[in-house]
């Protein structure tokens, strides 16, 4: 039986790779990887936590919603960065700060 | 109110002259201002004199409850005096317009005249004291613009200068006369003042004290008064001590040494004593009596030794005033005035005439290139035969000033050394010295004129083309001639009793005694020996000359007695010197002083300064650079980029957590 604290550290670990990947990447496909990365940390605390939840399994239904929510958030992301590519023809999201003072 | 209109047209006819005249055309105005002048002075002369004087005045200004009053008096004194002066400056004009028609600022010379006739003559017409102290400022200041017409000669500049501080010197005599006079009798007026039973002969004098009509002082004080007011006198008329002006006066044009310092300015201060003669008790008469025989018979000695023909001139001008101002002295201004008007006449018509000589002599140098001074009589000689009409005329009025018979300087001076010798016979003490002394100058006038006349007409010819004066310097010469002679003064040419001007200020007889007979006879032989004496030494043979150049007692007389240089000793070198040490002491105390307060300022300023800028600039700096600062950082945050502001939420919350959890 795999304790829940490895679930939870690599959760953790997950969680901050995509944290540092959105913060660091100089490219917008990888920024969203990133966050990629932080939803299935979630993801994985979902499942792990379901075992508290053996009887309506809420923890591993909520996964999948979340997965397909992602799923669909990134094809929405995806459109955005084509969009943004068109217009400002780079996706570096440190060019794109036309929202400064 | 003729006399204003004389007086004032001259000032009328500076303006006019100075206003439109261009080169020359000054000439026409100032001579038909002068004529117009002469007209209505003859005018004031004939109706007035010997008619009740005429005293005519308006209110002038009032402070307090003291009113004073302007106006003009017109006696037998002040009509005699603008006659005079009129008909002079008439002469004198007219002499002028050819003597300096070719000076460049000739507007300038005429503005100057107009000015000073205009000063003379309200001088003597004025009623107050005060008006006359003006108008005798006045007089001082333009004798001082035309003493310095040739501006661009030294010695005439330092020449004007002397005059005027000299006449300042004099003034203040006569401001303190005029001080002392109104805290006496808080009036300025001449006729309340010094007519007949006017205040200051109604002013009893008992036991020292001096009761005047608002109070009284003590009996010194009218001796000061009546001491200081020929201290003013002596500056004008040119007496001992105040003396050494007028020589060097001679460096202005001679038409102006002639009308100014011979015959009208000159005798201000002599017209001024015979004005306020009641006032003078007989300590100031006694004092008077002697300066003048003093001055007289030391300028007669120093005309002796003299080179330059203006300058004998001059000294015997000095010598002449003496004269008067002894008269005056002796109790007889009517002698006093007689001599002043004759000695106007025959003073003037010397000075025309040496200025005649020494334009002509000018001219000639001029042409020839020759450097020689046109005015040394050693240079001079056998002028007879070339300007005869000048040495005639001079010879004339030289017999005038030697007193010699049948000339009107006969008459004057008689009745000057007569009067003298009336009163020396009353005189007991050393006094009675004077009226010989006075007779003693009166030989000495004779030769010093005489070795004039012999040095300069007489004698081997030299210059060829020398020829007489232009006719208008020759006519004027010409009237004032007859006017030397006796005619013009009395019909009676051996009885200066019976002129009209003795007549007409009779104001006490003299006392002519046994003196009356021998005195002119005595005169006249004395001066007929002088004046051979003068052509044994002189005339007949010139290089049998006497009198070395080198004896001392010739030096002394060339020297003027060396007063100059003792003044400038005495007087001008300590004033000199203290003005130095004030100098220095402004310089350094005061300078120093100020300069003290002003560094202190500057340093005062320079700490104000640091605490402006560090202190009370640098809070409000202090503070704009924190904002800044701030608003920097702030701004840091702001920079557009999305994955700054997602770190800065992260970490936002990570703190906030931090806090909640650690805290």
């Amino acid at each position: 039986m795999i304790p829940l604290e490895h679930y939870l550290l690599i959760s953790a670990a997950l969680f901050c790779i995509g944290l540092y990947a959105v913060f660091t990447r100089r490219n917008a496909i990888q920024v969203l990887i990133g966050i990629e990365f932080m939803i299935n940390a979630a993801v994985i605390n979902f499942v792990a936590f379901s075992k508290y939840d053996k009887a309506k399994l809420g923890g591993q239904v909520f996964a999948l919603f979340a997965i397909v929510l992602a799923a669909a958030g990134v094809a929405v992301a995806l459109a955005i960065i084509l969009n943004v590519y068109k217009y400002y023809k780079t996706i570096d999201p440190g060019k794109i700060d036309e929202l400064r003072d | 109110m003729l006399a204003c209109g004389a007086a004032v047209i001259p000032l009328l006819g500076a303006i006019a002259t100075y206003t439109f005249s261009k080169r020359n055309r000054g000439s026409g105005i100032a001579i038909a201002g002068s004529v117009l002048t002469f007209v209505l002075s003859a005018l004031v002369f004939y109706t007035t004199w010997d008619h009740t004087a005429i005293h005519r005045q308006i209110s002038w200004f009032t402070i307090g409850d003291l009113t004073f009053t302007a106006g003009v008096l017109l006696n037998n004194l002040s009509v005699l005096m603008l006659f005079l002066i009129s008909g002079i400056s008439l002469l004198v004009h007219i002499y002028s317009a050819a003597y300096m028609k070719l000076d460049p600022r000739l507007p300038v010379y005429w503005t100057c005249l107009g000015l000073f006739c205009f000063s003379m003559m309200a001088l003597v017409v004025a009623d107050s004291l005060l008006l006359i102290y003006l108008f005798w400022e006045l007089v001082g200041f333009s004798s001082y613009l035309l003493i310095g017409f040739w501006n661009t000669r030294q010695a005439a500049v330092l020449a004007n200068k002397k005059a005027f501080i000299i006449n300042r010197i004099g003034d203040i005599g006569f401001l303190a006369g005029i001080m002392v006079l109104f805290s006496q009798y808080h009036t300025l007026d001449l006729v309340t003042l010094f007519s007949d039973h006017g205040l200051v002969a109604s002013s009893p004098r008992i036991g020292g004290v001096w009761v005047g009509a608002t109070g009284q002082l003590s009996q010194a004080w009218l001796t000061i008064a009546g001491a200081v007011f020929f201290f003013g006198a002596m500056a004008k008329s040119a007496q001992f001590p105040l003396h050494t002006w007028l020589p060097d006066a001679m460096e202005g044009p001679t038409p102006v040494s002639s009308l100014i310092h011979a015959a009208t300015m000159v005798a201000a201060g002599v017209f001024l004593l015979v004005r306020v003669f009641p006032l003078f008790d007989q300590t100031v008469l006694l004092l008077i009596a002697s300066i003048g025989t003093f001055t007289a018979f030391m300028a007669a000695t120093i005309a002796l030794a003299q080179h330059d023909i203006k300058k004998i001139l001059a000294w015997s001008t000095i010598s002449q005033l003496g004269y008067m101002i002894a008269a005056i002295g002796m109790g007889s201004p009517e002698s006093a005035m007689f001599h002043l008007a004759t000695h106007a006449f025959f003073k003037c018509l010397l000075f025309l005439s040496a200025g005649a000589v020494i334009h002509e002599l000018q001219h000639h140098y001029a042409k020839s290139g020759d450097t020689t001074d046109p005015q040394d009589i050693r240079n001079m000689g056998g002028l007879r035969k070339k300007m005869p009409v000048t040495f005639i005329v001079m010879t004339i009025a030289a017999l005038a000033l030697a007193g010699f018979p049948g000339t009107s300087g006969f008459l004057s001076k008689d009745a000057v050394l007569v009067s003298a010798f009336g009163w020396g016979a009353a005189e007991q003490n050393v006094f009675s010295v004077i009226p010989y002394l006075l007779f003693v100058t009166s030989l000495l006038t004779a030769f010093y004129v005489a070795r004039l006349i012999f040095k300069v007409f007489f004698g081997p010819a030299g210059q060829e083309e020398l020829h007489e004066a232009p006719a208008p310097m020759r006519w004027p010469m010409i009237v004032l001639a007859l006017c030397c002679l006796f005619p013009l003064f009395s019909v009676n040419p051996v009885s200066f009793e019976s002129a009209w001007i003795m007549a007409g200020f009779y104001l006490n007889a003299v006392e002519a005694g046994a003196y009356h007979t021998y005195v002119p006879v005595l005169v006249s032989l004395g001066g007929t020996a002088a004046v051979f004496f003068a052509w044994f030494c002189y005339g007949r043979n010139r290089s049998g000359n006497i009198f070395t150049d080198k004896g001392m007692l010739y030096r002394f007389a060339l020297n003027g007695w060396y007063f100059d240089k003792l003044y400038l000793a005495v007087f001008v070198k300590p004033v000199v010197l203290l003005s130095r040490i004030l100098f220095g002491f402004d310089k350094k105390v005061v300078d120093g002083l100020v300069n003290a307060v002003g560094s202190l300022g500057l340093s005062l300023s320079a700490v104000s300064r640091w605490t402006d800028r560090y202190l009370v600039d640098a809070a409000v700096n202090g503070l704009g650079s924190i904002s800044k600062t701030i608003g920097n950082f702030t701004r840091n945050f702001q920079n557009g980029r999305v994955q700054y502001y997602l770190l800065a939420t992260v970490a936002g919350v990570l703190l906030f957590f931090m806090f909640t959890y650690f805290l």
